[in-house]
């Protein structure tokens, strides 16, 4: 067990370290030069060169990714050009946002892709389901910057109910939180539905059935507790994939979050706040994943650790 | 795989411990992480919403419009660019120029920080080699030299140069003053003003910042007792936080974003004339075989741009186009001419000088003035009806247009820019852009590869000329050559436009696209 | 193809009493109600309504040319922002006065192009490498399976925004970076069902008959999986359709003059409150296209296999 937690911590850091490494010598090869962003565009080739020179951009790449490698392992990702702070601190500011944003998503998307799986599985292909199917569908074919902008135009324009933008009530949360959620209802509701249709048609559940066992037990107790692995599975990559931003909604709707802030960061070229965001969401996603495979004996006595890495 | 009720019994019954645990864990750690909303102002809050981030109340090494009103209410400089694009003057009671290369200035009584402390000769000459010192500075550009400042007495000084600055009033609008002790050679984050408000809290990551009355303010005291704010790049979330009344101000919108607003019930529309020039500017680095090196294929270019259907359709009035070559708010300005628009007499002269198959590269970056693409989109079509093709490339911010610029990744032949003027001068805007040297150029250095040595020259007697009206001339003369050399395909001033809330009164828009806070009032 | 294994199966409930009658307790009412036959209904009525819209979209894009529609390019400064149906502009115009239908239709020619290529390049790269990997084992499915999950931990659209940074948005790089965007999932796929398929006696037939690996894989292992891969292939046409309109979206899509549907939408969004048809309208095309993507493949993925189980 100790061993395999062990395994699984080295790999998820190589992965950690790998992106950041690429995302470190990607950012570089790409066009666009921080010093430009920072200095603005009437500085003069002298000036830009001296930006260089103070950020250290004038030395060759591997000189970089050396100083960089040192940095990391005392914590220290520089400082941000345009937020002139460290850069992991603007980044820490940003991430509680996120972290609401992506926690209230994945709550409401359980909350109702979970039932409503469940309620699919239960009368599969009936015409009350059909029409239900084809909305889960339609749910996951819609792109969220444009369902977005309708909730905003809806509910913020025509019917002012809710802000637009940014996040100063609880209200600010309402819109962004169901565009995420709609397209994760989607994709989940339609997963549970497939897991429970499995069970449903296993031999252990004739068999409890033929024993007379309640159907509400039948299908909570013993269909929902076998799928609730590979559904507790999915909520949780889809909520580590938030982590890493939810880069388009928080762009529509204003968020103060990491989404947003990548953007700005992407657009003024400001490497230490990249990699810092970088860095941390990928720690976050990789913790969340192994929190999600240590739970998976808790779920479930039948998995042993060393082994469910094999499969 | 048979499942016995007993053993279903205990497997539920972990399964429920485990998955409780294990979502327990999950959950607090990300709930303890999470935020609570950032909060709603009170009744006799302002809040303001810009479209760039303030990352910092200083502008040492970055200065844009929108931030100059939030800036000038925490910190102040000995002047500053009044309605008129003229000097006034704020912490100094006197700014004269006692002889050419000396100015003498006399700082005002009881000028004070937030703080209480009084404002010294000595915190204005540190200001002025902290921003001499800052790398990528985007104040020291302006100055062709930094002056030296030696006391007289207690609150008089003089600024001395090697040359004379006849403009040195309008320069120092941009040093913003802070305790000599505190100020260091970079951005400054924290610290004290001597501004009408004073910050109480700010949010660097998420661009917002609380401003609360500076109670030992030394001038008449503001009417808002606090101003919030806040950051929203996206234009459309702007208009509609202003619609649906979450904000009160915002600024620097766009011509649609204009046109969404007027009428509405409760919004107010302010505009001024800008000190920005936004141009379609020829490529000067062209060899001399290719046609566009010619200024009568230039000249014969802009006759194909319908500049009216452009200021009308495409920019909805909230630009004129230019008459000179700096807009017409600038001090110093004078009128060389207007663009017109004759599309037969464009294809006939290019016919005639041999310049047919044109294939003309445009280039901009997005967000470099407003409907950026429509007006490119519009050009396109307007030199395709003069039988010149065109191609655009859009660059994204953070790109690499810079080098496209100079020159170094390709080639391009026209170019979608602005410039602006923050000292609110004609001569800052010539020397920025016209007054290219081959010096320069050796680095890349000016302004798209212009480069023509008796405008330099015309320029450099301008601006060193001390005689107002003799000064006012050279300028003339200077701009009129500039004209001649048609650097342009199409100019135009963009106006700067802002929207309020109508309880926001005494909200006076000058043309450097700022406004006194201090006067700003909130009605009940 | 959609169409006409529709056709047949819509004729078999009312075959059924063609049959000859046999004494049974099953009737035909029975049947009909019969989860396999709902099941069957299900399944066909998601391919007739998938097959409907995608061709109600694609249709009209593939005839963009020939309709008689004003040029997508083609501005007319009076008529500007003319609302739908005003002048013979089904769609309305946009702030430029060009017609948005044109617009749209001719977007889609760019944005489908983007989609199919970028699936025919990841279900290519996919099946390949997902293959391989499933049939060599050993150090191949180490490395290709590392990748898969390194890439699942990238905050992902970030990386799409800074490739495309770093290449320019030209339409190969964009498909490029949509095909690698999507090459997990048919890899996983592959892999696992090839890891099924090693283990049968008709492989070890062909092991014995002497033949080499890599034929063995080729001839007999992939003909044997492609089909069900291929259906993935068809739902990440979807999804790739909506990856370029976020991209597009968020400025990294190709350069004008491509007008593709992302891009539109994100034009319309500074006109919003004035003229709701030039987001609203581009958006609804995008759903109802990608709904019947999404639609034909669940559909083609729930068909009963008739056909295998007479063999």
């Amino acid at each position: 067990m100790t061993n395999y937690i062990l395994k699984r911590l080295g790999q998820g850091l190589l992965t950690v370290f790998l992106t950041v490494s690429t995302v470190f010598i990607l950012i570089r090869l790409a066009p666009g030069d921080p010093a430009v962003s920072y200095a603005g565009p009437l500085a003069t080739t002298e000036q830009l060169a001296k930006v260089r020179e103070q950020f250290g951009l004038d030395r060759p790449v591997l000189e970089q990714y050396w100083i960089f490698l040192q940095q990391l392992f005392t914590g220290n990702l520089g400082t941000s050009y345009s937020f002139q702070a460290p850069a992991l601190q603007v980044v820490a500011e940003r991430m509680p946002y996120t972290l609401t944003l992506a926690t209230a998503s994945i709550l409401l998307t359980a909350v109702v892709a979970i039932p409503l799986g469940v309620w699919m599985s239960r009368r599969p292909d009936t015409k009350s389901e059909f029409g239900v199917n084809v909305l889960t569908i339609a749910g996951q074919s819609m792109p969220d910057f444009w369902t977005g902008i309708m909730l905003l135009t809806g509910f913020a324009v025509l019917i002012p109910i809710f802000p637009a933008s940014g996040f100063a009530t609880w209200g600010g949360l309402v819109l962004p939180t169901v565009t995420i959620a709609i397209l994760q209802i989607a994709l989940i509701s339609r997963m549970v539905r497939r897991e429970m249709t499995t069970n449903f048609a296993a031999p252990y559940l004739t068999v409890a059935r033929s024993r007379g066992i309640r159907n509400s037990i039948l299908t909570w107790r013993y269909a929902m507790g076998n799928s609730a692995i590979p559904v507790f599975t999915a909520l949780g990559t889809r909520f580590a994939a938030m982590l890493n931003g939810v880069v388009v909604v928080e762009v529509v709707f204003a968020w103060p979050g990491v989404g947003s802030l990548i953007v700005r960061a992407l657009e003024t070229r400001d490497y230490p706040l990249i990699q810092a965001t970088v860095l941390l969401t990928a720690l976050l996603a990789v913790g969340v994943q192994l929190v999600i495979d240590l739970a998976y004996p808790l779920l479930d006595p039948r998995v042993r650790l060393g082994k469910a890495a094999a499969a | 795989m048979t499942v016995l009720p007993q053993g279903s019994e205990i497997s539920r019954r972990r399964l429920l411990q485990f998955g409780a645990a294990a979502g327990f864990l999950l959950g607090t750690g990300s709930i303890a992480g999470c935020a609570g909303p950032t909060g709603l102002p009170g009744p006799s809050t302002l809040t303001l919403a810009l479209n760039r981030s303030l990352v910092s109340l200083d502008n040492k090494l970055n200065q844009f419009d929108a931030a100059v009103t939030v800036q000038r209410a925490v910190r102040q400089g000995l002047t500053a660019i009044g309605p008129e694009t003229k000097p006034v003057l704020v912490l100094a009671e006197s700014f004269k120029m006692t002889k050419p290369t000396q100015w003498t200035v006399k700082l005002r009584e009881g000028v004070r920080y937030s703080d209480g402390t009084p404002v010294v000769i000595e915190d204005i000459a540190t200001a002025l080699k902290m921003y001499q010192q800052v790398q990528g500075s985007f104040v020291a550009g302006f100055f062709p030299e930094f002056p030296t400042v030696v006391p007289v007495d207690e609150r008089t000084f003089l600024m001395e140069s090697k040359n004379p600055i006849p403009i040195l009033d309008s320069l120092m609008s941009m040093i913003l003053i802070s305790p000599a002790a505190k100020n260091k050679p970079e951005e400054l984050q924290e610290g004290v003003g001597s501004g009408p408000y004073m910050v109480t809290k700010f949010n660097r990551g998420a661009g917002t910042y609380s401003l609360k009355r500076n109670e030992n303010y030394w001038g008449p005291a503001p009417k808002v007792e606090n101003v919030e704010v806040r950051f929203l790049p996206e234009e459309s979330s702007r208009v509609i936080a202003l619609r649906s009344g979450e904000v009160d101000v915002i600024d620097s919108i766009t011509p649609d974003s204009r046109e969404q607003l007027a009428g509405l019930p409760g919004v107010v529309l302010a505009e001024a004339s800008s000190l920005r020039l936004n141009q379609i500017f020829y490529n000067f680095r062209k060899p001399a075989s290719h046609p566009l090196a010619d200024v009568r294929v230039r000249e014969a270019l802009s006759w194909a741009v319908d500049g009216e259907a452009l200021v009308k359709d495409v920019l909805v009035d909230s630009v004129s186009a230019a008459e000179g070559v700096v807009p017409s708010s600038l001090t110093g300005y004078s009128k060389t001419g207007s663009y017109t628009y004759d599309p037969e007499k464009a294809k006939a002269t290019l016919k005639s000088l041999g310049a047919t198959d044109l294939n003309l590269k445009i280039i901009w970056e997005t967000g470099e003035f407003a409907s950026d693409t429509s007006v490119m989109e519009a050009l396109v079509e307007m030199f395709g009806a003069v039988g010149v093709k065109t191609q655009l490339q859009q660059f994204e911010p953070g790109g690499n247009i810079l080098a496209w610029r100079q020159g170094k990744q390709g080639d391009w032949d026209l170019l979608g820019n602005g410039f602006s003027s923050p000292t609110g001068l004609a001569i800052t805007m010539m020397q920025g852009m016209y007054a290219g040297t081959a010096e320069k150029e050796k680095t890349r250095d000016t302004y798209q590869g212009y480069v023509v040595p008796e405008v330099q020259a015309k320029i450099q007697a301008a601006s060193s000329e001390v005689d107002p009206v003799r000064r006012q001339q050279l300028l003339a003369t200077a701009q009129k050559a500039i004209w001649d050399t048609w650097p342009c395909a199409w100019a135009f001033v963009p106006k700067s436009v802002l929207a309020h809330q109508k309880r926001v009164d005494g909200l006076s828009l000058a043309p450097t696209n700022s406004y006194p806070l201090v006067d700003v009032r909130l009605e009940a | 193809m959609s169409l006409d294994t529709a056709a047949p199966t819509a004729g078999l409930p009312d075959g059924t009493p063609e049959r000859k009658p046999s004494p049974s307790a099953v009737t035909k009412a029975l049947i009909a109600k019969a989860g396999a036959t709902r099941r069957r209904n299900s399944a066909k009525w998601k391919m007739r309504i998938g097959a409907l819209c995608t061709l109600l979209v694609i249709i009209p894009i593939l005839l963009a040319q020939v309709l008689p529609l004003p040029d997508a390019n083609h501005q007319d400064l009076s008529a500007r922002r003319l609302p739908p149906l005003m002048d013979g502009h089904l769609f309305g115009t946009d702030q430029l006065g060009r017609d948005l239908l044109s617009r749209v239709l001719h977007g889609g020619q760019v944005s489908l192009t983007i989609g199919v290529l970028a699936v025919v390049v990841s279900g290519a790269i996919g099946i390949i490498l997902g293959a391989a990997a499933g049939y060599f084992g050993g150090w191949v499915d180490t490395v290709v399976s590392r990748v898969l999950e390194a890439q699942m931990s990238l905050p992902l659209l970030m990386m799409l925004l800074l490739v495309v940074a770093l290449f320019g948005p030209s339409i190969p790089v964009i498909t490029g970076v949509i095909a690698i965007a999507q090459w997990p999932e048919v890899a996983r796929l592959t892999r696992s069902m090839v890891l099924v398929e090693r283990e049968k006696p008709y492989v070890s037939a062909a092991r014995i008959l002497g033949l080499h690996r890599i034929q063995i894989l080729i001839q007999h292992i992939i003909p044997n999986v492609i089909k069900q891969a291929t259906l993935v292939v068809l739902l990440l046409l979807a999804q790739a359709v909506l990856l370029e309109s976020a991209l597009s979206f968020l400025g990294a899509g190709p350069q004008r003059p491509f007008a593709t549907w992302g891009r539109i939408i994100s034009d319309g969004q500074d006109y919003i409150t004035t003229s709701w048809w030039m987001v609203t309208l581009p958006g609804l095309v995008i759903v109802l296209m990608v709904v019947g993507v999404n639609l034909l493949g669940d559909g083609l993925r729930d068909r009963p296999r008739r056909k295998k189980k007479g063999a």
